[in-house]
């Protein structure tokens, strides 16, 4: 068992374990605007590591450049949905004006 | 069965039955948070699956759902945002 493998396994637990603590965050907070905090780390963190993972065991290449590049699209977009849908729960619950700008 | 394919189950049975349940209960708005994060482990789940089987072709799959599921999930937030703005609430909502 190589270094790379043993580093490869390491950051693929700890993706994977962010991934399911936000799953489990999301039906434990009870609020609406609570369970915006559960969206952010599994997009920013926790699919990041799992490519991050699999980039090290795939070695350098074309493969782990493509892999980076999908974690940070989906980090980008995992941001961005998240203000969407908290702009969204905000019109929801009356928080927002009609004329308020977009 | 090695440490990807592994992976993939963990989060198979116990990241997405959580996902389904935060997306089937609750407010329109509130089932788009579970929508959203269920779109983020298909998508670490699709990637596993390349490396899992050994076929690079899968990933490819994992990249169009990370660019069309922030899109689709906009969209909605567009959709329900406007709605609820412009129309009476007449939902019976939660005071939790």
């Amino acid at each position: 068992m190589s270094v790379r493998h043993v580093c490869a396994l390491v950051l693929l637990v700890a993706g994977t374990g962010v991934l399911l603590l936000s799953a489990v965050g999301l039906v434990a907070l009870p609020r609406p605007f609570q369970r915006l905090h559960a969206l952010t780390p599994a997009t920013t963190v926790g699919l990041p590591l799992v490519a991050l993972a699999l980039a090290v065991a795939t070695g350098p290449g074309r493969a782990a450049v493509k892999l980076l590049l999908i974690a940070v699209i989906v980090a980008i977009g995992g941001a961005v949905t998240a203000m969407a849908i908290g702009r969204a729960t905000a019109q929801h619950e009356r928080l927002l004006r009609k004329d308020s700008p977009e | 069965m090695n440490a990807w394919l592994l992976a993939i189950a963990v989060l198979l049975t116990l990241a997405m039955p959580l996902c389904m349940g935060a997306t089937a209960r609750g407010t329109a708005v509130e089932r788009l948070a579970g929508l959203n994060l269920a779109t983020t482990v298909v998508t670490a789940v699709l990637l596993l699956t390349a490396q899992g089987f050994g076929r690079s072709s899968f990933a490819d799959l994992g990249l169009v759902l990370a660019v069309l599921g922030p899109a689709g999930t906009l969209v909605f937030a567009r959709f329900l945002g406007g709605r609820s703005i412009e129309t009476p609430d007449t939902s019976t909502r939660r005071e939790a």
